[in-house]
């Protein structure tokens, strides 16, 4: 039995093959099996603006770290005449820096447009180690103030409170001064530098609450020239919570996009001055296949850039319907072997389905079964005059085409369009079914014929039906390596060799006592 | 009942169409011996080699310019057929059963001419009869003088015995009577009546029309179970010399009983049917498992199989 073997193991890799790339497509690069999936998509903007001095500039700008759960679909440099490079930094840090040799004198502008979707949440995506040590306090506690600090860090601990609730009620406290002297006197504090951020972090810090400041923007809503926002982070034990400041609120980390977790420089300008940082951000949802798809194109996935996605959009039409025929052809395996329905040609009914494709499913049925009988009736007559196959055929594609212009201009002028939207392709098919029709009424007679005929349209219909469907026509666009999957199918039922269900029924007497 | 269940037919032995495919043509049947029997005129010279009983091959025309010498290549014979080497469903067969004169007398009574003959001929050549429009060629062979032992058994035409063949062991028969609803064809899903014979003896054991079990024949009102095939042992020895020469593990042979050179083998069939299986009432498999333990101990000439059939299968 070494055939068997070899087709075992080669439905197993077929399997496997087929299977492992789709789990990596959906993990990995964000496919989804739902047609209707959306992502949501940022569109952030920089708009930088500075005085140049006149000559060489260079500029650069932080960009946000946390990327991981981060893919980008779409990279725009508006501003071409700079060169872009990027740089990282000590601290891990990722800067974008455009330079200039020639830069003209005065106001200059530059844009910077990414979009991104989120394909994890931030929280999954970044790894969240645990602080080693507290925080530096940016400016110590003296006098009266480390004693309001006391006495607010006091009021706020409860020792059923988290970090994260102590953290909040303290910021809450800091917030409403009018309602708490310690609070007031804090904020009475001289401070260098930091303001009531840098008082609030202080504050957390020395309740031994672990947080950091952490700007960045939020996506959750249209922003436009928008400067970073500053929030505070706490973390918990297990993982940081972003704090908004004024409201102490925990926030939403997914709809925040953190610019800049380690109080590095924002922008950095060598030859101009003046300079700042505008953000606008727009977010809008698009099918999540079609993120997918844009994401792996910039990251260069091999799956995605020797794939029918590198194919102009024409082509990719044609093949959205090509990669719709194995389907069928499972179909018909099926139908056909497991079930033991009777079509008149192996493949017929994919051809017929795809010629309904074209004119909607009832129609298609009324025309398909009007053209077939007048033709069947005409082929009748001529096969008195013996002729050969090929003029045989030649002849019923001239009746067909006659019987069909007239179908659709009496439709016309009775008001129905539905014979116009038919086209070449399934005229060639109707002529053969007619042909096949013939001479199986011959050979079989006509009881064959309607057995044939029905169980053609039949099979067609369901095909028809599964290939008009959106989650199929999803799955094999989206996933053609799931082709490798229908092959294994095939091959197995190639080696079925038990009974169809038509058999149940023609073998019934057998089965009796 | 509407359906019976699969353990139910796999208690029986029944073989389905996808094991028959699968297994049993899949595994026996290389298919570059397909031609030895789907090219009559191929089975026909093999036989005459390996010596099998067949219609004796009269001429053979292979080009159109051999149509205007068929007058006189015909002169001598009085009954014969012209048929084509690869037609389908019995369609282009011309049967001559004597003469008028200048005339060639068809079955039915009706006159054909020299012409007609030749036209006939022509249109074999040309592929009028053969699947696809290929082009063909004619035989002409011996007209079979059907013994009168299956009078009234039949509508029309006279029934042939198929008998199939596992690795040349003839392991199950039956005869297809055709009915005025099968319209003179010896179709049974056009309504012919299949009536399962013996292996053992020879005789009828049950009849079946559309699947359904009958008595007598619709249309004649014959008793189906007077059916008894002479010569019994030659017809199987027959078919079971078939395998040596088609190298066919699993074949179908269709034999006719001629009135004085007793049975001859007609057509041979690589992808016989499975509704031998209802009117034997009777699955093939367990057939099969007893040849296949056979097989495994010794290499047998066809007439020690044909007495293990004879011997194993008799019900």
């Amino acid at each position: 039995m070494r055939n068997r073997l070899e087709l075992t193991l080669l439905i197993v890799v077929l399997m496997v093959l087929g299977i492992g790339t789709t789990i990596y497509k959906i993990n990995v690069l964000g496919f989804s099996f739902s047609p209707d999936k959306k992502e949501t998509i940022w569109t952030v903007e920089s708009r930088i603006d500075f005085n140049a001095d006149g000559g060489p500039v260079k500029i650069s700008l932080n960009i946000p770290d946390n990327r991981s759960g981060l893919v980008a679909t779409e990279r725009l440099r508006q501003t071409k005449e700079y060169k872009l490079t990027h740089s990282i930094g000590e601290n891990g840090a990722k800067r974008i820096i455009w330079s200039r040799e020639d830069t003209p004198k005065g106001a200059q502008h530059i844009y910077y447009r990414v979009n991104i979707f989120r394909r994890k949440s931030a929280q999954k995506a970044a790894p969240q180690k645990a602080p080693t040590s507290l925080p530096q306090l940016s400016q110590p506690f003296t006098d009266v103030y480390l004693e309001a600090a006391t006495t607010l860090i006091k009021e706020a601990q409860n020792p059923e409170h988290d970090p994260v609730k102590t953290g909040t009620s303290l910021i809450n406290e800091l917030n409403s001064p009018e309602q708490n002297q310690s609070a007031a006197t804090l904020l009475e504090m001289p401070r260098d530098s930091g303001g009531h951020l840098g008082l609030a972090s202080d504050l957390l810090a020395q309740a031994k609450i672990n947080n950091r400041i952490v700007k960045g923007l939020i996506l959750s809503k249209d922003n436009r020239n928008k400067k970073l926002s500053s929030y505070i982070e706490i973390f918990d034990g297990k993982k940081w919570q972003l704090i908004n400041p004024k409201t102490a609120e925990v926030e939403d980390p997914d709809a925040f996009l953190i610019w800049q977790q380690h109080n590095e420089s924002l922008l950095e300008i060598e030859g101009g001055s003046k300079a700042k940082v505008r953000f606008s951000s727009l977010s809008t949802k698009i099918l999540a296949n079609q993120a997918a798809i844009k994401g792996g194109q910039q990251k260069h996935s091999w799956l995605i850039d020797f794939s029918i996605y590198s194919l102009p959009l024409a082509s990719q039409n044609a093949f959205k319907i090509l990669l719709l025929i194995p389907f069928g052809a499972l179909i018909v395996v099926i139908l056909r072997n497991l079930v033991g329905i009777q079509t008149s040609g192996t493949f017929m009914p994919i051809l017929i389905a795809l010629s309904f494709l074209q004119t909607t499913l009832v129609v298609g049925l009324i025309l398909f079964l009007t053209v077939v009988c007048v033709g069947l009736i005409l082929r009748a007559l001529l096969s008195h005059l013996n002729l050969l196959l090929v003029p045989r055929i030649s002849a019923i594609l001239v009746f067909v085409i006659t019987i069909y212009l007239a179908i659709s201009v009496i439709g016309f002028k009775m008001g129905s369009e539905v014979g116009l939207n038919v086209t070449f392709f399934p005229m060639i098919i109707i002529s053969w079914s007619i042909e096949r029709m013939c001479v199986l009424w011959e050979e079989e007679g006509g009881k064959d014929v309607l057995i044939q005929g029905s169980g053609s349209l039949f099979t067609a219909s369901v095909i028809y039906v599964l290939m008009k469907n959106n989650f199929i026509g999803n799955l094999t666009y989206s996933f053609p390596e799931l082709l490798l999957v229908l092959l294994a199918i095939i091959l197995m039922i190639g080696t079925y060799s038990g009974y169809r269900l038509s058999e149940l029924r023609r073998f019934e007497p057998m089965g009796r006592e | 009942m509407l359906l019976t269940t699969s353990k139910r037919l796999r208690q029986r032995g029944i073989v389905g169409m996808n094991m028959r495919n699968v297994v049993y043509i899949g595994q026996n049947n290389q298919r570059k011996f397909y031609p030895r029997v789907d090219d009559k005129l191929q089975t026909k010279v093999l036989a005459e080699k390996a010596g099998i009983a067949v219609p004796r091959l009269i001429g053979v025309a292979r080009y159109q310019s051999h149509t205007k010498k068929l007058k006189e290549f015909l002169a001598e014979e009085n009954a014969f057929v012209i048929k084509p080497a690869k037609g389908s469903g019995g369609k282009g067969i011309l049967v001559i059963t004597g003469r008028d004169g200048e005339y060639y007398l068809k079955p039915s009574g009706s006159k054909v001419d020299d012409r007609g003959i030749r036209r006939h001929v022509s249109d074999i050549l040309s592929g009028l009869f053969s699947l696809g429009g290929k082009p063909d060629v004619a035989m002409i062979e011996e007209l079979v003088n059907f013994s009168e032992v299956f009078d009234g058994f039949s509508f029309e035409g006279v029934p042939d015995i198929r008998i199939i063949v596992y690795k040349g062991y003839p392991v199950m028969a039956m005869t297809r009577l055709s009915t005025k609803e099968s319209d003179g064809k010896a179709n049974l899903h056009q309504g012919a009546v299949g009536v399962g014979i013996d292996i053992g003896t020879g005789h009828a054991l049950n009849a079946v029309q559309h699947g359904q079990p009958l008595k007598v024949h619709p249309d004649t009102g014959r008793n189906l179970k007077e059916l008894k095939v002479p010569d019994w042992p030659v017809f199987l020895e027959l078919a079971a010399k078939s395998y040596e020469m088609t190298e066919l593990g699993y074949l179908g042979a269709d034999v006719v009983l001629d009135r004085e050179k007793g049975p001859l083998i007609l057509e041979l069939n690589a992808r016989p049917g499975l509704a031998i299986q209802v009117a034997n009432n009777h699955g093939l498999i367990s057939r099969v498992e007893q040849v296949e333990a056979e097989l495994k101990k010794c290499q047998r000439t066809p007439s020690e199989r044909v007495l293990f059939s004879m011997q194993n299968f008799a019900l």
